[in-house]
């Protein structure tokens, strides 16, 4: 009787045990994904320079460029990296580029929630007013002629791209295009 | 269970620490198996995968986590398509070390690239600088078509074929970027005419 008790008890202790493994797996198993995007982002976020207003201009991409992942060749990029906790962040270019360019915004989870190309501007320069998900104690008001952006996430990465086809043919042009773009936060 | 069966401390101690490491284990290590896959995407065309939820707000966590590992700062697919292969149309896994020929017709879009990407997802460093084939580089035969070459060592028909350098002895990744498709291929990304990835002579 003894013995089957016992048997009994050591069995439920084991499908416990194993209960325990398997939720701590799910657990982990979520949080883990969870954060990867988040995680990435904020390393990314972290070497941009500093948030809230420069506007970093990276090389024209090469094989030495291994900061993010599958950078495109035919690309020339410029990034700001923005916090919008205290104010609002103005984003202005003009880009004269020949062809294709764009500017997105991308959330601190990596989500891609903004993009505005050449073709959506039409010619137009572009302006924005960037503010985040919360309210700010003294709102300064949209700028005329801005367009009001809202950002699910307080921090997050801008990235204008700009298309080259020959970059030494191309230089002064594209060069000239991505230099126009300005993060300045609105005080 | 009354306090005179109770196992020594150590012991309960040593059990409880076995199974927070195994489940913690079995987490990191399930989450590490699901989101290395960089053909672990959804629709496909050939040996073309595409992540159709990259950079949008829709995705779930695990697309999510494995665009921002492969594929960071993507664009949502009104913007760009990202069609990855890790294959070859027979369905062998591209290794830089062997020769392919890449050949289709431009994609229904304004602009389109093909970029070489070693298994780390960045680019071959190689002196040529030459990492893509794109809209404006590639020359269309008569037929329409584009081809180039992807090869460790010059190929003898890189002075008519763009040849893309692949060098060393590892994975390598193809990535067709689709800007601003047109909406029927926004709406049926399988219906991609697929560039057709063909080994050329013997990979030992």
């Amino acid at each position: 009787m003894i013995a089957a008790s016992r048997a009994a008890s050591a069995r439920r202790r084991w499908v416990l045990r194993a209960a325990a493994v398997v939720a701590i797996a799910v657990a982990v198993h979520g949080l883990a994904v969870w954060a990867v995007p988040r995680v990435i982002m904020n390393r990314v976020l972290a070497g941009t320079g500093a948030a809230g207003g420069g506007v970093f201009l990276p090389p024209m991409t090469d094989a030495s460029q291994r900061r993010i992942v599958m950078p495109s060749p035919d690309l020339l990029y410029a990034t700001c990296a923005f916090d919008l906790g205290a104010a609002p962040l103005r984003v202005r270019a003009d880009p004269k580029a020949p062809g294709y360019w764009s500017i997105a915004l991308y959330a601190s989870n990596s989500d891609n929630v903004f993009v505005l190309n050449d073709r959506q501007a039409g010619g137009r320069p572009v302006d924005l007013m960037l503010v985040g998900p919360a309210a700010y104690a003294a709102a300064p008001a949209v700028p005329d002629g801005a367009t009001l952006v809202t950002s699910p996430t307080a921090r997050g990465l801008l990235l204008m791209r700009v298309l080259v086809a020959d970059y030494v043919a191309q230089r002064e042009q594209v060069e000239a295009a991505r230099a126009t773009l300005r993060c300045e936060p609105l005080r | 269970m009354s306090a005179g069966r109770r196992r020594p401390l150590g012991r309960r101690l040593a059990v409880g620490a076995a199974v927070l490491g195994l489940g913690v284990a079995l987490g990191l290590a399930s989450a590490w198996a699901v989101l290395r896959r960089a053909d672990g995407f959804g629709s496909g065309a050939g040996p073309w995968r595409v992540a159709l939820l990259a950079g949008s707000a829709d995705a779930d966590p695990w697309t999510r986590a494995r665009v921002a590992i492969g594929g960071l700062l993507a664009l949502n697919r009104e913007e760009t398509m990202y069609y990855v292969a890790t294959h070859d149309t027979a369905g062998a896994p591209l290794r830089s070390r062997c020769s392919y020929r890449v050949e289709g017709v431009p994609p229904a879009a304004r602009w389109w690239s093909v970029t070489a990407y070693a298994d780390d997802f960045f680019l071959f460093d190689v002196p040529q600088r030459r990492y893509s084939v794109n809209g404006q580089t590639a020359v269309l035969d008569a037929r329409g078509r584009f081809a180039f070459t992807s090869a460790p060592t010059e190929p003898r028909d890189a002075g008519t074929t763009p040849w893309l350098p692949t060098p060393g002895d590892r994975g390598l990744i193809f990535t067709l970027r689709v800007y601003s498709p047109e909406a029927a291929l926004q709406a049926a990304p399988a219906s991609l005419d697929p560039p057709r990835i063909e080994p050329v002579g013997r990979c030992a």
